[in-house]
């Protein structure tokens, strides 16, 4: 009875905060209406008794979305909200595919026979994430793995600012690397 | 709690997301948009684990995955946005339109 | 193979001179006169051994040729008289004229006479007849550059070509009469329809080669040609081949009653006709060629009436003096430049040898006892008496008249003398007259009962009729009374005025009027009908396929053009679309692949 109400309350939350992400004005409030939407969607899934991955969930939502504020005001113009404003393009088209994908999804779900299984619950969801990721799934780890280091090395070659390359030429041959303070910095 | 409340739900973010990241001009509200739909899925692929085969854990490991990738997707976005604004001093992708024709 | 040596070395030698050309023209004379000497005497050598060869032809017909009797005499004549005139010709010809080409063209001449008179059948007379005929039109249209003299020629020819379509007719009857390998001496054997068909064919191919009524006017214009062409082609040989041919096949003409009797008619009422003519002639080559024809018509006569013996003397006595006389007016030509009777007054004068030679031989023409024609013409009369009386008569009234044009030639050429310049005859012309003319004189003692009778053994002719002495002089006084009337009446300046007989009855202009001119426009006719109808209907379907061309690539061409354009356009234009999606807008870019993935996603459930 509880998980019920509990559920719709987190999940028409979740829609709403998520509408708003893209209804206000400011930067800083749409980063915390997305946080918002992704506590919610958390609450639902900490419903389905997966305590670690809830969690991690929010967790991970809140170190993001600070992080994405402080880039949110970096680089955006109207970082307060001061001003209303709306920068939107093919509002119609995006409205129109949205909603037709909506329906569609919404058709597939309450026509679709979806299997069951009378198989039980496990006691300790936790325990079976973390066997599962540490043996079966171990394979799945290491790309993950991979992947976060090659994001790391991407992002760090496409954020700085100047690099060899453009210190010491294309091929790096430049006798003398090209710095606009001579000897460059924080040498 | 049947299976298609949660399945309806994870329909509407997505759906939300979508047009968020078909609107929006700006790079990092692409990304919200995204974000959101990337969200979505940790929820539908937890319901499936949950009505379907809880007795595995290659749902959960789904959802581990959509983490990661949310992670990684917005700090690539990001380095992606920093140096699009160092080179053209920009942050909107309708400048970006150099794959034209 | 002295037959065959006979025949082929005149005709190698006068094709190699034609085909030589002017480089051969110094030789020519020389070779020409060693040729005919050489001819001579294989002929004289051939009339006494009386060879005969023969060789195969088509499938089963073989062709041969022979010397009997009567082809004797005539290849030892031919080859005589050629002799005669090709050592007059070196004289006459300059070293301006086609002296190889003349040479060349009398010898090849010769040895397709000499084939036809040894002819043994139908196809190598054929041949050897259409040869000379061809011989005849190149020689006397000789001077060619002078366009009458070139008509003349056209005209002799066509004239004995229509005439030698007699013997095709006659060729054509006697194969499909059964006549066995087309033999000469077969004709008469061919079945009943057909043997009349041969002989109706073999005596119009004769009367149109001899000259005879209705054909004279031919001889008349080949008198355009040079004197030694007339003395030998239209004196003693080729106008003699018609009455050769008669004599030859007379016993055909024997069995086939009428056409003897035509032969007889037209060869008699021809003497007498072309004599008026020769009177009223004002050329003196002219009444030699009315003469030939009339003389010709007494040997028709001769084989019409079945006197092959007599026919064929008087056509060696006529070979010789003709060709004497011809040569005599060519010396004339030669000297005086003129053949006009009037111009020639007092000629034999002037130039005495060859005057007394030209009288002998004139004399020898008109009949004059003793000489050889009177001989041969009597021996022709008793078999025309024996035939008919009317045919007698006709012949002796024929014989005045052949006094009275000697006579009034005699009477011109012996007038006083008018001065006038002169070139001098060399040696080459003079050299063959007098042998001629003894020739002419002498001949006549085949008309001696014992030669005579010789004579008519070796011709292989049946009895002779026997001349009474009463017909000879009948004759002879007929011919002496023509000629002193007609050279009395000449002195007194009576020249016969020109009419009908001197425009030699006007056959030509009737011939040209009856038979050419219809020839002609019925060409014209048939010429304009195939560029009308039969070139018309040709260019029809060419301008029909062409207009159909034009209407495919107009219609036809426009719209499957029209299609492919059309394919190209849409391509074009398609592929001018195709660069649209690519905006370089990320959320164009979202919007696509959405989409894109929701129709895939909805494939996927449908399918």
């Amino acid at each position: 009875m509880w998980a019920h109400i509990a559920f719709w309350v987190c999940a028409v939350g979740s829609v709403v905060t998520g509408v708003a992400v893209f209804r206000v004005d400011s930067m800083a409030r749409a980063t915390f209406a997305l946080l918002a939407s992704f506590v919610f969607a958390a609450g639902t899934v900490l419903l389905l008794n997966l305590a670690y991955l809830g969690v991690l969930v929010i967790l991970m939502m809140i170190m993001e979305m600070v992080v994405m504020v402080v880039f949110m005001i970096m680089y955006m113009m109207n970082p307060a909200g001061l001003m209303p404003m709306t920068m939107v393009h093919n509002q119609k088209g995006s409205l129109a595919i949205a909603g037709a994908v909506f329906a569609a999804l919404a058709a597939g779900i309450f026509l679709i026979p979806w299997p069951t299984s009378g198989e039980p619950r496990p006691e300790d969801t936790t325990r079976a994430l973390g066997e599962a990721l540490m043996g079966s799934k171990m394979l799945v780890m290491m790309v993950l793995g991979l992947c976060l280091f090659a994001t790391m090395v991407a992002t760090v070659v496409l954020a700085a600012h100047r690099g060899r390359y453009d210190r010491y030429g294309d091929r790096l041959d430049a006798k003398r690397p090209h710095d606009p303070v001579r000897g460059g910095l924080n040498r | 709690m049947i299976l298609q409340q949660f399945l309806l739900l994870a329909a509407a973010l997505f759906s939300v997301g979508l047009y968020g990241a078909l609107s929006q001009q700006s790079i990092v509200m692409i990304m919200m948009g995204l974000e959101l739909m990337a969200n979505a899925v940790i929820v539908a692929a937890s319901a499936y684990w949950y009505f379907a085969s809880p007795s595995r854990p290659d749902g959960q490991v789904v959802v581990v995955v959509a983490l990661v990738l949310m992670a990684v997707d917005m700090a690539i976005g990001f380095a992606v946005t920093t140096a699009i604004f160092r080179r053209r001093d920009v942050d909107m992708t309708d400048s970006a339109a150099d794959l034209k024709g | 193979m002295t037959l065959w040596l006979l025949i082929a070395l005149p005709f190698l030698a006068g094709t190699a001179l034609l085909v030589s050309g002017h480089r051969a023209d110094r030789l020519a004379p020389w070779a020409g006169i060693a040729t005919a000497a050489v001819t001579a005497v294989l002929a004289i050598v051939a009339a006494v051994s009386a060879p005969e060869v023969s060789m195969p032809f088509l499938a089963g017909l073989r062709i041969g040729l022979g010397v009997d009797g009567l082809s004797a005499v005539m290849v030892v004549t031919v080859a005589v008289v050629l002799v005669a005139v090709l050592v007059f010709a070196a004289g006459e010809f300059g070293a301006a004229e086609s002296r190889a080409r003349f040479h060349g063209l009398m010898l090849v001449f010769a040895g397709a006479m000499l084939v036809t008179v040894t002819a043994r059948d139908l196809i190598v007379l054929l041949m050897a007849w259409e040869v000379v005929g061809a011989c005849s039109y190149a020689l006397i249209g000789f001077w060619w550059r002078e366009e009458r003299r070139a008509g003349s020629g056209v005209v002799a020819f066509l004239t004995t070509r229509a005439g030698d379509l007699g013997l095709y007719l006659a060729a054509g009857a006697a194969l499909a009469g059964g006549v066995g390998g087309l033999t000469l001496a077969g004709l008469p054997a061919a079945a009943g329809g057909w043997r009349d068909a041969v002989a109706a064919g073999l005596v119009l191919a004769a009367l149109g080669k001899s000259a005879q009524l209705p054909f004279s006017f031919w001889l008349s214009r080949a008198m355009d040609g040079p004197s030694p062409v007339s003395a030998l082609l239209h004196s003693a040989t080729m106008v003699a081949a018609g009455a050769y041919l008669l004599l030859r096949v007379e016993p055909l003409l024997a069995v086939t009653g009428w056409a003897a009797t035509a032969t007889a008619w037209i060869g008699v009422l021809t003497a007498l006709v072309l004599g008026a003519i020769a009177v009223a002639q004002r050329d003196l080559k002219q009444v030699l060629a009315a003469s030939t024809c009339s003389q010709i018509g007494f040997m028709v006569l001769a084989a019409g009436t079945g006197g092959v013996a007599a026919g064929t003397g008087q056509l060696v006595a006529h070979a010789a003096t003709k060709s004497l006389l011809f040569l005599g007016a060519g010396a004339w030509l030669v000297a005086l430049d003129t053949k006009d009777l009037a111009r020639l007054k007092g000629a034999a004068r002037r130039f005495p040898v060859l005057g007394s030679v030209f009288t002998v031989g004139a004399l020898t023409l008109a009949g004059i006892p003793p000489l050889s024609i009177w001989v041969t013409k009597d021996a022709v009369l008793a078999s025309a008496l024996a035939g008919s009386p009317a045919l007698y008569v006709v012949g002796l009234a024929a014989a005045l008249l052949s006094g009275a044009y000697v006579g009034r030639v005699l009477a011109v050429l012996w007038l006083p003398a008018e001065p006038d310049a002169v070139r001098p005859l060399n040696a080459w012309l003079l050299g063959p007259l007098p042998v001629l003319a003894l020739a002419a004189t002498v001949l006549g003692i085949v008309g001696l009962p014992g030669p005579a009778r010789w004579f008519a053994t070796l011709l292989g002719a049946a009895e002779v009729p026997e001349t009474s002495w009463l017909e000879l002089v009948v004759s002879g006084a007929l011919a002496i009374a023509g000629a002193l009337a007609a050279a009395s009446w000449t002195r007194a300046e009576k020249l016969a005025a020109p009419g009908l007989f001197a425009g030699w009855l006007g056959l030509e202009r009737l011939t040209r009027l009856v038979v050419v001119t219809p020839t002609v426009r019925l060409a014209d006719g048939l010429a304009r009908f195939d560029d009308r109808v039969v070139d018309g209907g040709v260019r029809a379907a060419a301008a029909t396929a062409g207009a159909l061309a034009r209407l495919t690539d107009l219609r036809v061409e426009w719209s499957i053009e029209g299609a492919v354009r059309a394919v190209a356009r849409a391509a074009r234009s398609l592929g001018r679309q195709a660069p649209r999606p690519q905006t370089g807008q990320l959320h164009h870019y979202y919007a696509q692949a959405a989409v894109g993935l929701g129709v895939l996603v909805l494939l996927l459930i449908v399918l």
